[in-house]
């Protein structure tokens, strides 16, 4: 019994070392850790076992894998939607669970969260969808009316400002809420499965979006079971089987280890 | 942070609007529940001011026997003038008792028939004794009665009073005690109203919610609109509440207006109104709080 636990405590000085070490390599240039993640509810069915991944910032990855592999449940402790049973996610540099309930908000405007179901209120126009963002945290207005136009235009809706969502295509709705989530010059993009509504052509171009979004500096997570716009966005792609990284190829295409 | 305040205001007047009969409903518990308050609050005014006026008018009077000579009375006055409980002592000659009771029982012929036949004045010198306290009535006249000129003494008239004043004090305890009662079951009806109230603009806003959160809008601003409606329906109940509360005094003041001091329960509410608003708005936005608490606490995920 003694010596197990003395081993045990060994094996987490170890691992301590290691992490400290990874500490310093990770500085400035890691933007989303796991760190030994996993998440298992309670009917002892692990959701995601043991995860370690590392995102750099400035990187577009791709997380691929069947529905109920796990994808959703590992975008969402991104922004703390979620958390781990064990292990850390680390943040900038940050583990999250340091992160109070009153600074969460904070954290989550550091992040652009992008759905299937797009999540737009369907009484607001455009325009006011996108402010909404900016209005919840206490952003002025004037600040307000310079900034939503300016993204509206990135995005290719400057003429549709003032249209309600049910009046656009489910692509233009999906680009409402990429400005919506651009709208805070986030670290991060994560989009959890943007293209699941959409029909090939609309999804094609809300890759492209991201792709450019991403070329501007901005990470770009986005999981995904669609093999031509993975294989569109041909940059990392990380395989997840049943709550386990099978796969983490840097240049990668859509595939089932 | 103004800005904040002032948007997330904004927000509770438009849920307050847009849910129509449920804010009419959870309005009207309150308004009940305020009334009652009030009308609690302020008949507890009514009864101080009745029990004050009643006290006023009791005193002890000793009365000496016809032999005494006055000077011997105002030596038991200057003996009894030493103690703290006496807040006055009155010296009425036999002359002004006579005075006192020929003017109160002017138009009683039969009366002052029978006094002229007497032909000798009747009536008895007293000391008329106001305590501070009421409750100090009875040990005054304990030591009267043991006092060194207890045999000049010929009565002691006190205790005519004293059941009346002792039944208005637990008529008035009673009552307070059961307003109190129905104003707390009315206060527990209203915030399960205002609770249900509060979990349905919950509900119906669960998108725009999801959406705040995701977007990274403070906790504040996500609960301040829910905080900001409850305190509305305790605002606008207290008002319509004491409004309701003017209405009926007003009416109440042809059959009561004697029961205060002044004359008129009206103007005496009126002078008060503030403190009755003021205790209105406070539990009615304490109400209000307690129950969007509750129902956040509940229903609303951050």
């Amino acid at each position: 019994m003694k010596r197990e636990s003395k081993i045990k405590k060994e094996e987490d000085n170890i691992e301590l070392e290691d992490r400290i070490e990874e500490l310093e390599v990770e500085s400035d240039s890691t933007l989303v850790r796991f760190d030994h993640v996993s998440k298992i509810f309670k009917n002892d069915k692990a959701i995601l076992d043991n995860i370690n991944l590392e995102i750099k910032k400035g990187e577009f990855v791709s997380i691929v894998g069947h529905s109920g592999a796990g994808k959703s449940t590992l975008l969402k402790m991104i922004h703390v939607e979620e958390s781990p049973t064990e292990g850390s996610v680390y943040f900038d540099g940050v583990s999250l669970d340091m992160i109070s309930r009153r600074k969460l908000a904070y954290h989550r405007r550091r992040i652009g969260m992008i759905f299937q179901d797009f999540k737009l209120l369907p009484q607001k126009t455009v325009f006011e969808n996108v402010a909404y963002a900016l209005e919840v945290c206490g952003t002025p207005k004037a600040e307000i009316l310079e900034d939503v136009p300016q993204i509206l235009d990135i995005v290719g809706l400057g003429d549709k400002m003032e249209k309600f969502p049910r009046q656009l295509s489910g692509g233009e709705q999906q680009k409402v809420v990429l400005a919506r989530a651009l709208i805070h010059k986030p670290l991060v993009i994560v989009a959890d499965e943007p293209t699941g509504n959409l029909d090939p052509n609309n999804s094609l171009e809300i890759v492209k979006l991201l792709l450019d979004i991403n070329k501007l500096g901005t990470t770009v997570i986005l999981a995904s079971h669609d093999h031509d716009i993975v294989n569109k966005a041909s940059k990392r792609v990380v395989v997840l089987d049943h709550g386990k990284i099978i796969c983490d190829d840097a240049k990668g295409k859509y595939k089932i280890c | 942070m103004f800005l904040i305040i002032g948007r997330t205001i904004k927000e509770s007047f438009i849920n307050f609007w847009r849910n129509g009969w449920l804010s009419v409903a959870a309005v009207s518990v309150l308004v009940l529940s305020l009334f009652v308050v009030g009308a609690v609050f302020t008949m507890g005014m009514v009864a101080d001011n009745v029990l004050k006026n009643v006290e006023g008018k009791v005193n002890v009077s000793v009365y000496f026997k016809s032999d005494v000579s006055e000077e011997k009375i105002s030596q038991s006055k200057n003996d009894l003038e030493s103690f703290k409980e006496i807040s006055s002592i009155e010296y009425v000659s036999k002359d002004k008792a006579l005075e006192i009771f020929k003017k109160d029982n002017a138009d009683e012929p039969v009366i002052m028939q029978s006094l002229e036949e007497i032909g000798e004045n009747p009536l008895l010198a007293s000391l008329v004794i106001k305590a501070n306290n009421p409750s100090q009535y009875q040990s005054i006249s304990d030591y009267v009665s043991n006092a060194s000129f207890k045999d000049d003494v010929s009565r002691i008239n006190y205790g005519k009073n004293k059941d009346l004043i002792n039944r208005l004090n637990g008529i008035i305890f009673q009552s307070k005690k059961i307003g109190l009662v129905v104003a707390g079951i009315f206060g527990a009806v209203s915030i399960l109203i205002i609770f249900n109230t509060i979990r349905i603009t919950i509900y119906t806003h669960k998108q725009e919610i999801e959406v705040m959160r995701l977007v990274g809008a403070s906790n504040m601003f996500i609960r301040l609109p829910f905080i900001f409606e409850g305190i509305l329906y305790g605002v606008i109940a207290s008002l319509i509440a004491s409004l309701i509360l003017m209405v009926a005094i007003k009416f109440i003041n042809v059959y009561a207006s004697s029961v205060v001091s002044s004359g008129n329960l009206f103007t005496f509410y009126l002078s008060h109104a503030p403190y009755v608003l003021g205790l209105q708005i406070a539990i009615g936005a304490f109400l209000g709080i307690t129950s969007s608490w509750i129902a956040m606490q509940k229903y609303l995920k951050i």
